[in-house]
Protein backbone atom coordinates (compact mmCIF):
# COMPACT_ATOMS: atom_id res chain seq x y z
CA UNK A 1 0.00 0.00 0.00
CA UNK A 2 1.29 3.42 -0.90
CA UNK A 3 2.43 5.73 1.87
CA UNK A 4 0.28 8.84 2.28
CA UNK A 5 1.91 12.26 2.29
CA UNK A 6 0.11 15.51 3.07
CA UNK A 7 1.66 18.53 1.33
CA UNK A 8 0.76 21.95 2.78
CA UNK A 9 1.79 25.08 0.87
CA UNK A 10 -0.09 28.22 -0.08
CA UNK A 11 1.79 28.51 -3.39
CA UNK A 12 -0.03 26.47 -6.00
CA UNK A 13 3.04 25.93 -8.21
CA UNK A 14 5.13 24.62 -5.33
CA UNK A 15 2.28 22.44 -4.12
CA UNK A 16 1.53 20.97 -7.56
CA UNK A 17 5.14 20.27 -8.49
CA UNK A 18 5.83 18.56 -5.18
CA UNK A 19 2.65 16.48 -5.44
CA UNK A 20 3.47 15.46 -9.04
CA UNK A 21 7.03 14.51 -8.14
CA UNK A 22 6.13 12.47 -5.07
CA UNK A 23 3.26 10.75 -6.90
CA UNK A 24 5.65 9.80 -9.72
CA UNK A 25 7.92 8.30 -7.09
CA UNK A 26 5.28 5.98 -5.66
CA UNK A 27 3.53 7.96 -2.93
CA UNK A 28 -0.11 8.87 -2.48
CA UNK A 29 -0.21 12.61 -2.09
CA UNK A 30 -2.86 15.00 -0.79
CA UNK A 31 -1.98 18.63 -1.40
CA UNK A 32 -3.76 21.48 0.43
CA UNK A 33 -3.25 25.25 0.53
CA UNK A 34 -4.37 26.18 4.05
CA UNK A 35 -3.67 25.20 7.62
CA UNK A 36 -7.40 24.61 8.18
CA UNK A 37 -7.56 21.95 5.48
CA UNK A 38 -4.29 20.46 6.67
CA UNK A 39 -5.59 20.14 10.24
CA UNK A 40 -8.79 18.47 9.04
CA UNK A 41 -7.06 15.94 6.80
CA UNK A 42 -4.18 15.41 9.22
CA UNK A 43 -6.59 14.44 11.98
CA UNK A 44 -8.98 12.41 9.82
CA UNK A 45 -6.66 10.49 7.52
CA UNK A 46 -3.54 10.32 9.69
CA UNK A 47 -1.02 10.71 6.85
CA UNK A 48 2.32 8.96 7.14
CA UNK A 49 4.16 12.22 6.56
CA UNK A 50 3.36 15.96 6.43
CA UNK A 51 5.44 18.32 4.34
CA UNK A 52 4.56 21.89 5.26
CA UNK A 53 5.61 25.43 4.52
CA UNK A 54 6.23 27.75 7.44
CA UNK A 55 4.29 30.76 6.30
CA UNK A 56 0.72 29.96 5.36
CA UNK A 57 -1.99 32.39 4.46
CA UNK A 58 -4.34 31.54 7.30
CA UNK A 59 -1.92 30.50 10.02
CA UNK A 60 1.63 29.92 11.08
CA UNK A 61 2.92 26.59 9.87
CA UNK A 62 4.68 25.78 13.12
CA UNK A 63 1.49 26.35 15.11
CA UNK A 64 -0.39 24.00 12.80
CA UNK A 65 2.35 21.39 13.18
CA UNK A 66 2.28 21.76 16.93
CA UNK A 67 -1.48 21.14 16.96
CA UNK A 68 -1.14 18.04 14.82
CA UNK A 69 1.74 16.74 16.94
CA UNK A 70 -0.38 17.27 20.02
CA UNK A 71 -3.03 15.01 18.52
CA UNK A 72 -0.50 12.52 17.20
CA UNK A 73 2.94 12.80 18.81
CA UNK A 74 4.64 10.37 16.41
CA UNK A 75 3.50 12.29 13.33
CA UNK A 76 6.41 12.67 10.88
CA UNK A 77 6.84 16.24 9.61
CA UNK A 78 9.18 17.91 7.16
CA UNK A 79 9.35 21.71 7.32
CA UNK A 80 9.98 22.94 3.78
CA UNK A 81 10.43 26.71 3.77
CA UNK A 82 12.20 29.58 2.12
CA UNK A 83 12.75 31.21 5.50
CA UNK A 84 16.34 30.51 6.36
CA UNK A 85 16.89 29.40 9.91
CA UNK A 86 20.04 29.39 11.85
CA UNK A 87 21.21 25.77 12.27
CA UNK A 88 21.13 26.19 16.04
CA UNK A 89 17.48 27.22 15.86
CA UNK A 90 16.69 24.17 13.78
CA UNK A 91 18.45 21.73 16.09
CA UNK A 92 17.33 23.41 19.26
CA UNK A 93 13.85 24.80 18.89
CA UNK A 94 12.36 23.17 15.80
CA UNK A 95 13.58 19.65 16.50
CA UNK A 96 10.80 19.19 19.04
CA UNK A 97 8.16 19.77 16.38
CA UNK A 98 9.56 18.51 13.11
CA UNK A 99 11.36 15.43 11.84
CA UNK A 100 13.42 17.27 9.25
CA UNK A 101 14.04 20.78 7.97
CA UNK A 102 14.59 21.51 4.28
CA UNK A 103 15.10 24.81 2.51
CA UNK A 104 12.96 25.37 -0.56
CA UNK A 105 16.13 25.74 -2.57
CA UNK A 106 16.81 22.06 -1.88
CA UNK A 107 16.57 19.90 -4.99
CA UNK A 108 13.67 17.53 -5.49
CA UNK A 109 16.15 14.65 -5.31
CA UNK A 110 17.22 15.86 -1.86
CA UNK A 111 13.60 16.15 -0.78
CA UNK A 112 12.85 12.62 -2.05
CA UNK A 113 15.89 11.29 -0.27
CA UNK A 114 14.65 12.79 3.02
CA UNK A 115 11.12 11.46 2.43
CA UNK A 116 12.39 7.98 1.62
CA UNK A 117 14.60 8.04 4.67
CA UNK A 118 11.74 9.02 6.99
CA UNK A 119 9.23 6.60 5.49
CA UNK A 120 11.49 3.60 4.96
CA UNK A 121 10.57 0.68 7.21
CA UNK A 122 13.02 -0.04 10.03
CA UNK A 123 15.45 -2.87 9.24
CA UNK A 124 14.23 -6.32 10.30
CA UNK A 125 15.90 -7.68 13.37
CA UNK B 1 7.38 -19.74 -52.79
CA UNK B 2 3.67 -20.50 -52.58
CA UNK B 3 2.95 -19.59 -56.22
CA UNK B 4 5.95 -21.56 -57.44
CA UNK B 5 4.83 -24.71 -55.59
CA UNK B 6 1.27 -24.39 -56.82
CA UNK B 7 2.53 -23.98 -60.39
CA UNK B 8 4.67 -27.09 -60.00
CA UNK B 9 1.79 -29.12 -58.57
CA UNK B 10 -0.51 -27.96 -61.36
CA UNK B 11 2.14 -28.93 -63.92
CA UNK B 12 2.45 -32.37 -62.35
CA UNK B 13 -1.31 -32.86 -62.39
CA UNK B 14 -1.43 -31.77 -66.02
CA UNK B 15 1.23 -34.36 -66.84
CA UNK B 16 -0.65 -37.05 -64.89
CA UNK B 17 -3.86 -36.12 -66.68
CA UNK B 18 -2.12 -36.19 -70.07
CA UNK B 19 -0.69 -39.63 -69.35
CA UNK B 20 -4.12 -40.89 -68.27
CA UNK B 21 -5.63 -39.50 -71.48
CA UNK B 22 -2.92 -41.15 -73.56
CA UNK B 23 -3.50 -44.47 -71.78
CA UNK B 24 -7.25 -44.17 -72.28
CA UNK B 25 -6.89 -43.29 -75.98
CA UNK B 26 -4.44 -46.14 -76.50
CA UNK B 27 -6.71 -48.59 -74.69
CA UNK B 28 -9.76 -47.54 -76.69
CA UNK B 29 -7.81 -47.80 -79.93
CA UNK B 30 -6.60 -51.28 -79.02
CA UNK B 31 -10.10 -52.34 -78.01
CA UNK B 32 -11.36 -51.14 -81.38
CA UNK B 33 -8.53 -52.98 -83.13
CA UNK B 34 -9.30 -56.10 -81.14
CA UNK B 35 -12.96 -55.86 -82.12
CA UNK B 36 -11.98 -55.46 -85.76
CA UNK B 37 -9.54 -58.39 -85.48
CA UNK B 38 -12.19 -60.49 -83.84
CA UNK B 39 -14.61 -59.74 -86.71
CA UNK B 40 -11.91 -60.54 -89.20
CA UNK B 41 -11.05 -63.81 -87.47
CA UNK B 42 -14.71 -64.82 -87.43
CA UNK B 43 -14.98 -63.89 -91.06
CA UNK B 44 -11.87 -65.86 -91.95
CA UNK B 45 -13.14 -68.88 -90.05
CA UNK B 46 -16.42 -68.54 -91.94
CA UNK B 47 -14.55 -68.49 -95.25
CA UNK B 48 -12.57 -71.59 -94.23
CA UNK B 49 -15.74 -73.38 -93.12
CA UNK B 50 -17.59 -72.47 -96.30
CA UNK B 51 -14.64 -73.57 -98.46
CA UNK B 52 -14.55 -76.87 -96.52
CA UNK B 53 -18.30 -77.19 -97.03
CA UNK B 54 -17.72 -76.60 -100.75
CA UNK B 55 -15.15 -79.37 -100.79
CA UNK B 56 -17.60 -81.69 -99.00
CA UNK B 57 -20.37 -80.73 -101.42
CA UNK B 58 -18.14 -81.38 -104.46
CA UNK B 59 -17.08 -84.79 -103.13
CA UNK B 60 -20.70 -85.60 -102.18
CA UNK B 61 -21.84 -84.67 -105.70
CA UNK B 62 -19.04 -86.73 -107.18
CA UNK B 63 -20.02 -89.80 -105.07
CA UNK B 64 -23.74 -89.37 -105.82
CA UNK B 65 -23.03 -89.15 -109.59
CA UNK B 66 -20.96 -92.32 -109.55
CA UNK B 67 -23.64 -94.11 -107.55
CA UNK B 68 -26.34 -93.04 -110.00
CA UNK B 69 -24.15 -94.17 -112.94
CA UNK B 70 -23.82 -97.58 -111.32
CA UNK B 71 -27.42 -98.01 -110.08
CA UNK B 72 -29.51 -95.76 -112.30
CA UNK B 73 -31.61 -95.21 -109.20
CA UNK B 74 -33.59 -91.99 -109.15
CA UNK B 75 -32.79 -91.45 -105.48
CA UNK B 76 -29.11 -91.31 -106.32
CA UNK B 77 -29.98 -88.89 -109.10
CA UNK B 78 -31.86 -86.73 -106.58
CA UNK B 79 -28.91 -86.91 -104.17
CA UNK B 80 -26.61 -85.82 -107.01
CA UNK B 81 -28.90 -82.91 -107.93
CA UNK B 82 -29.00 -81.81 -104.28
CA UNK B 83 -25.23 -82.05 -103.98
CA UNK B 84 -24.74 -80.04 -107.17
CA UNK B 85 -27.15 -77.45 -105.85
CA UNK B 86 -25.15 -77.28 -102.61
CA UNK B 87 -21.96 -76.80 -104.58
CA UNK B 88 -23.49 -73.85 -106.43
CA UNK B 89 -24.80 -72.38 -103.18
CA UNK B 90 -21.45 -72.79 -101.38
CA UNK B 91 -19.65 -71.10 -104.27
CA UNK B 92 -22.02 -68.13 -104.05
CA UNK B 93 -21.66 -67.94 -100.26
CA UNK B 94 -17.87 -68.02 -100.51
CA UNK B 95 -17.89 -65.36 -103.19
CA UNK B 96 -20.11 -63.18 -101.04
CA UNK B 97 -17.82 -63.63 -98.02
CA UNK B 98 -14.74 -62.62 -99.98
CA UNK B 99 -16.15 -59.82 -102.11
CA UNK B 100 -14.28 -57.15 -100.04
CA UNK B 101 -11.02 -59.10 -100.24
CA UNK B 102 -9.77 -58.96 -103.81
CA UNK B 103 -7.01 -61.58 -103.44
CA UNK B 104 -9.25 -64.21 -101.88
CA UNK B 105 -12.12 -63.25 -104.13
CA UNK B 106 -9.89 -63.87 -107.17
CA UNK B 107 -8.99 -67.31 -105.92
CA UNK B 108 -12.65 -68.05 -105.24
CA UNK B 109 -13.43 -67.06 -108.85
CA UNK B 110 -10.72 -69.44 -110.04
CA UNK B 111 -12.19 -72.11 -107.79
CA UNK B 112 -15.62 -71.34 -109.20
CA UNK B 113 -14.26 -71.91 -112.75
CA UNK B 114 -12.87 -75.29 -111.70
CA UNK B 115 -16.13 -76.17 -109.98
CA UNK B 116 -18.17 -75.08 -113.01
CA UNK B 117 -16.00 -77.24 -115.30
CA UNK B 118 -16.52 -80.15 -112.96
CA UNK B 119 -20.25 -79.48 -112.89
CA UNK B 120 -20.31 -79.48 -116.73
CA UNK B 121 -18.57 -82.85 -116.63
CA UNK B 122 -21.15 -84.17 -114.15
CA UNK B 123 -24.03 -82.92 -116.27
CA UNK B 124 -22.53 -84.56 -119.40
CA UNK B 125 -22.17 -87.93 -117.60
CA UNK B 126 -25.69 -87.55 -116.18
CA UNK B 127 -27.13 -86.80 -119.61
CA UNK B 128 -25.34 -89.83 -121.18
CA UNK B 129 -26.57 -92.12 -118.37
CA UNK B 130 -30.11 -90.88 -118.64
CA UNK B 131 -29.91 -91.43 -122.43
CA UNK B 132 -28.68 -95.04 -121.79
CA UNK B 133 -25.49 -94.29 -123.69
CA UNK B 134 -23.21 -96.57 -121.74
CA UNK B 135 -20.34 -96.15 -124.12
CA UNK B 136 -20.30 -92.38 -123.76
CA UNK B 137 -20.58 -92.70 -120.01
CA UNK B 138 -17.68 -95.08 -120.08
CA UNK B 139 -15.66 -92.75 -122.30
CA UNK B 140 -16.36 -89.75 -120.10
CA UNK B 141 -15.47 -91.60 -116.90
CA UNK B 142 -12.38 -93.08 -118.51
CA UNK B 143 -11.27 -89.61 -119.42
CA UNK B 144 -11.73 -88.59 -115.79
CA UNK B 145 -9.61 -91.43 -114.52
CA UNK B 146 -7.59 -90.22 -111.57
CA UNK B 147 -10.06 -87.36 -111.06
CA UNK B 148 -7.39 -84.78 -111.81
CA UNK B 149 -9.99 -82.00 -112.00
CA UNK B 150 -11.26 -82.95 -108.56
CA UNK B 151 -7.72 -82.92 -107.21
CA UNK B 152 -7.26 -79.43 -108.70
CA UNK B 153 -10.35 -78.29 -106.84
CA UNK B 154 -9.08 -79.87 -103.65
CA UNK B 155 -5.61 -78.27 -104.05
CA UNK B 156 -7.20 -74.92 -104.73
CA UNK B 157 -9.33 -75.25 -101.64
CA UNK B 158 -6.27 -76.34 -99.59
CA UNK B 159 -4.29 -73.40 -100.91
CA UNK B 160 -7.05 -70.98 -100.08
CA UNK B 161 -7.50 -72.53 -96.69
CA UNK B 162 -3.75 -72.44 -95.97
CA UNK B 163 -3.58 -68.80 -96.98
CA UNK B 164 -6.47 -67.99 -94.68
CA UNK B 165 -4.82 -69.91 -91.85
CA UNK B 166 -1.55 -68.06 -92.49
CA UNK B 167 -3.42 -64.78 -92.36
CA UNK B 168 -5.05 -65.93 -89.14
CA UNK B 169 -1.65 -66.68 -87.66
CA UNK B 170 -0.33 -63.32 -88.83
CA UNK B 171 -3.34 -61.48 -87.39
CA UNK B 172 -3.04 -63.42 -84.17
CA UNK B 173 0.60 -62.37 -83.87
CA UNK B 174 -0.37 -58.76 -84.58
CA UNK B 175 -3.12 -58.94 -81.94
CA UNK B 176 -0.69 -60.35 -79.43
CA UNK B 177 1.79 -57.58 -80.15
CA UNK B 178 -0.98 -54.99 -79.82
CA UNK B 179 -2.05 -56.47 -76.52
CA UNK B 180 1.55 -56.40 -75.33
CA UNK B 181 1.90 -52.81 -76.45
CA UNK B 182 -1.30 -51.97 -74.60
CA UNK B 183 -0.01 -53.68 -71.47
CA UNK B 184 3.27 -51.82 -71.66
CA UNK B 185 1.50 -48.56 -72.32
CA UNK B 186 -0.82 -49.06 -69.37
CA UNK B 187 1.91 -50.19 -66.99
CA UNK B 188 4.29 -47.48 -68.11
CA UNK B 189 1.57 -44.85 -67.74
CA UNK B 190 0.59 -46.15 -64.33
CA UNK B 191 4.23 -46.20 -63.26
CA UNK B 192 4.73 -42.65 -64.54
CA UNK B 193 1.57 -41.47 -62.81
CA UNK B 194 2.63 -43.12 -59.55
CA UNK B 195 6.02 -41.48 -59.93
CA UNK B 196 4.44 -38.10 -60.63
CA UNK B 197 2.00 -38.50 -57.74
CA UNK B 198 4.94 -39.36 -55.51
CA UNK B 199 6.71 -36.25 -56.73
CA UNK B 200 3.63 -34.14 -56.03
CA UNK B 201 3.38 -35.64 -52.56
CA UNK B 202 7.07 -34.89 -51.99
CA UNK B 203 6.57 -31.34 -53.27
CA UNK B 204 3.61 -30.79 -50.97
CA UNK B 205 5.48 -32.29 -48.03
CA UNK B 206 8.52 -30.15 -48.82
CA UNK B 207 6.35 -27.06 -49.18
CA UNK B 208 4.59 -27.77 -45.89
CA UNK B 209 7.94 -28.29 -44.17
CA UNK B 210 9.20 -25.02 -45.68
CA UNK B 211 6.05 -23.27 -44.51
CA UNK B 212 6.48 -24.70 -41.03
CA UNK B 213 10.11 -23.54 -40.98
CA UNK B 214 9.05 -20.12 -42.27
CA UNK B 215 6.32 -19.92 -39.62
CA UNK B 216 8.77 -20.87 -36.88
CA UNK B 217 11.30 -18.34 -38.21
CA UNK B 218 8.61 -15.68 -38.45
CA UNK B 219 7.46 -16.41 -34.92
CA UNK B 220 11.05 -16.18 -33.70
CA UNK B 221 11.46 -12.91 -35.58
CA UNK B 222 8.24 -11.61 -34.10
CA UNK B 223 9.33 -12.59 -30.62
CA UNK B 224 12.70 -10.92 -31.14
CA UNK B 225 10.99 -7.85 -32.53
CA UNK B 226 8.50 -7.83 -29.67
CA UNK B 227 11.33 -8.13 -27.15
CA UNK B 228 13.20 -5.35 -28.91
CA UNK B 229 10.09 -3.18 -28.94
CA UNK B 230 9.51 -3.84 -25.26
CA UNK B 231 13.15 -3.14 -24.51
CA UNK B 232 13.05 0.06 -26.56
CA UNK B 233 9.75 1.05 -25.00
CA UNK B 234 11.21 0.52 -21.55
CA UNK B 235 14.26 2.59 -22.53
CA UNK B 236 12.04 5.34 -23.87
CA UNK B 237 9.83 5.20 -20.79
CA UNK B 238 12.92 5.41 -18.58
CA UNK B 239 14.31 8.27 -20.66
CA UNK B 240 10.96 10.01 -20.54
CA UNK B 241 10.72 9.55 -16.79
CA UNK B 242 14.28 10.84 -16.43
CA UNK B 243 13.53 13.86 -18.61
CA UNK B 244 10.30 14.51 -16.74
CA UNK B 245 12.17 14.36 -13.46
CA UNK B 246 14.90 16.64 -14.78
CA UNK B 247 12.31 19.04 -16.14
CA UNK B 248 10.43 19.01 -12.86
CA UNK B 249 13.69 19.49 -11.00
CA UNK B 250 14.51 22.55 -13.15
CA UNK B 251 11.05 23.98 -12.65
CA UNK B 252 11.40 23.39 -8.94
CA UNK B 253 14.82 25.03 -8.84
CA UNK B 254 13.52 28.06 -10.77
CA UNK B 255 10.49 28.31 -8.55
CA UNK B 256 12.54 27.95 -5.39
CA UNK B 257 14.99 30.57 -6.60
CA UNK B 258 12.16 32.94 -7.54
CA UNK B 259 10.58 32.32 -4.18
CA UNK B 260 13.84 32.98 -2.39
CA UNK B 261 14.50 36.17 -4.37
CA UNK B 262 10.98 37.33 -3.66
CA UNK B 263 11.45 36.61 0.01
CA UNK B 264 14.75 38.47 0.10
CA UNK B 265 13.12 41.38 -1.71
CA UNK B 266 10.34 41.35 0.83
CA UNK B 267 12.88 41.58 3.63
CA UNK B 268 14.62 44.59 2.08
CA UNK B 269 11.37 46.25 1.04
CA UNK B 270 9.95 45.83 4.52
CA UNK B 271 12.75 47.85 6.10
CA UNK B 272 11.55 51.39 6.88
CA UNK B 273 15.10 52.76 6.83
CA UNK B 274 16.43 53.91 3.47
CA UNK B 275 18.65 51.25 1.90
CA UNK B 276 21.07 51.91 -0.95
CA UNK B 277 23.22 49.23 -2.57
CA UNK B 278 26.39 50.78 -4.02
CA UNK B 279 28.97 49.73 -6.51
CA UNK B 280 32.62 50.07 -5.68
CA UNK B 281 32.48 53.37 -7.60
CA UNK B 282 29.84 54.64 -5.15
CA UNK B 283 27.06 54.54 -7.74
CA UNK B 284 23.59 53.40 -6.76
CA UNK B 285 22.70 49.90 -8.01
CA UNK B 286 19.56 49.24 -5.98
CA UNK B 287 17.22 51.06 -3.57
CA UNK B 288 14.32 50.02 -1.37
CA UNK B 289 10.81 51.58 -1.46
CA UNK B 290 11.67 53.79 1.55
CA UNK B 291 14.18 55.67 -0.63
CA UNK B 292 11.55 56.21 -3.34
CA UNK B 293 9.07 57.33 -0.72
CA UNK B 294 11.39 59.90 0.86
CA UNK B 295 13.12 61.28 -2.23
CA UNK B 296 10.16 61.16 -4.60
CA UNK B 297 12.52 59.75 -7.19
CA UNK B 298 11.73 56.52 -9.01
CA UNK B 299 14.38 53.74 -8.97
CA UNK B 300 15.07 54.39 -12.69
CA UNK B 301 16.13 57.95 -11.84
CA UNK B 302 18.43 56.74 -9.07
CA UNK B 303 20.06 53.64 -10.50
CA UNK B 304 23.62 54.22 -11.70
CA UNK B 305 23.65 57.75 -10.21
CA UNK B 306 26.37 58.74 -7.70
CA UNK B 307 25.21 58.36 -4.13
CA UNK B 308 26.33 61.95 -3.57
CA UNK B 309 23.46 63.16 -5.73
CA UNK B 310 20.94 62.42 -2.99
CA UNK B 311 23.05 61.81 0.12
CA UNK B 312 25.50 64.26 1.66
CA UNK B 313 27.63 62.97 4.49
CA UNK B 314 28.13 65.69 7.09
CA UNK B 315 31.74 64.88 7.91
CA UNK B 316 33.84 66.83 10.37
CA UNK B 317 36.18 69.37 8.89
CA UNK B 318 39.54 67.74 8.53
CA UNK B 319 42.62 69.42 9.87
CA UNK B 320 44.04 72.04 7.62
CA UNK B 321 47.12 69.96 6.90
CA UNK B 322 45.21 66.64 6.41
CA UNK B 323 44.55 65.33 2.86
CA UNK B 324 41.00 65.76 1.63
CA UNK B 325 39.46 62.24 1.26
CA UNK B 326 35.94 60.84 0.81
CA UNK B 327 35.17 58.88 4.00
CA UNK B 328 32.76 56.50 2.20
CA UNK B 329 35.30 55.57 -0.50
CA UNK B 330 37.94 55.33 2.20
CA UNK B 331 35.78 52.95 4.29
CA UNK B 332 35.03 50.73 1.28
CA UNK B 333 38.65 50.71 0.25
CA UNK B 334 39.71 49.71 3.76
CA UNK B 335 36.76 47.35 4.13
CA UNK B 336 35.33 48.67 7.38
CA UNK B 337 31.95 49.95 8.47
CA UNK B 338 31.07 53.59 8.73
CA UNK B 339 28.38 53.73 11.37
CA UNK B 340 25.85 56.31 12.53
CA UNK B 341 27.19 59.30 10.70
CA UNK B 342 25.04 62.44 10.29
CA UNK B 343 23.93 63.07 6.72
CA UNK B 344 21.30 64.82 4.63
CA UNK B 345 19.03 63.30 2.01
CA UNK B 346 17.83 65.57 -0.77
CA UNK B 347 14.50 64.90 -2.46
CA UNK B 348 13.58 65.81 -6.03
CA UNK B 349 12.33 69.23 -4.90
CA UNK B 350 15.62 70.04 -3.22
CA UNK B 351 14.36 69.63 0.33
CA UNK B 352 16.90 68.08 2.68
CA UNK B 353 16.08 65.61 5.43
CA UNK B 354 18.56 64.84 8.22
CA UNK B 355 19.41 61.14 8.60
CA UNK B 356 21.90 58.89 10.37
CA UNK B 357 24.21 57.29 7.83
CA UNK B 358 25.64 53.76 8.12
CA UNK B 359 27.81 52.02 5.52
CA UNK B 360 28.53 48.28 5.42
CA UNK B 361 31.04 46.94 2.91
CA UNK B 362 29.36 44.39 0.60
CA UNK B 363 31.60 41.33 0.67
CA UNK B 364 31.78 38.40 -1.70
CA UNK B 365 34.10 36.08 0.09
CA UNK B 366 37.15 38.13 1.04
CA UNK B 367 36.56 40.78 -1.61
CA UNK B 368 34.65 44.03 -1.17
CA UNK B 369 32.45 44.32 -4.25
CA UNK B 370 30.37 47.32 -3.15
CA UNK B 371 28.55 48.73 -0.18
CA UNK B 372 25.22 48.90 1.57
CA UNK B 373 24.09 52.21 2.96
CA UNK B 374 21.24 52.49 5.42
CA UNK B 375 19.81 55.88 6.35
CA UNK B 376 17.77 56.24 9.49
CA UNK B 377 15.64 59.35 9.57
CA UNK B 378 16.73 61.49 12.47
CA UNK B 379 14.06 62.58 14.90
CA UNK B 380 13.16 66.28 14.77
CA UNK B 381 15.81 68.44 16.49
CA UNK B 382 18.45 65.83 16.24
CA UNK B 383 21.98 66.87 15.66
CA UNK B 384 22.86 67.39 12.02
CA UNK B 385 26.42 68.21 12.65
CA UNK B 386 29.07 65.62 13.31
Amino acid sequence: MKKHILVVDDEADIRDMLAQFLTANGYRVTAVASAGEALRIGKQELPDLIISDLQLEDADGLEMIAELKAARPDQLVILLTGVLFDPEVVSGVLARHISSYLEKTSSLARILETVNHLLSPPPAR
Amino acid sequence: MKDKTIRRILLFFLLISAILVIIAVQAVRNINRSAVSSDWVNHTHSVILEVEALRVAVYAGDGALHAYVLTGDTRDQAAFSEALSNVTEQVEITKALTRNEPAQHGQILQLESLVNLRAEFYRAVLAARQAGNGEKVHTLLAADAGRSALRDIRRKIDLLKNEELALLTERDTASYLQAQATRWTVWLGVALDVLLLGSVAWLIRDDLAARRRAAVAMQADNERLEARVQERTAELAAANARLSTENLEKQWANKALTHQLHYNQLIIDSIKDLVFVLTKGLRISRVNPAVVHLTGLEPAALINQPLARVVQLLTRHPAADAPLTDPIAQALKEGHDLRDQPALVEDKRGRKTPVRFTLFPLRDGDKVVGGIVTLQISPPGAETRP
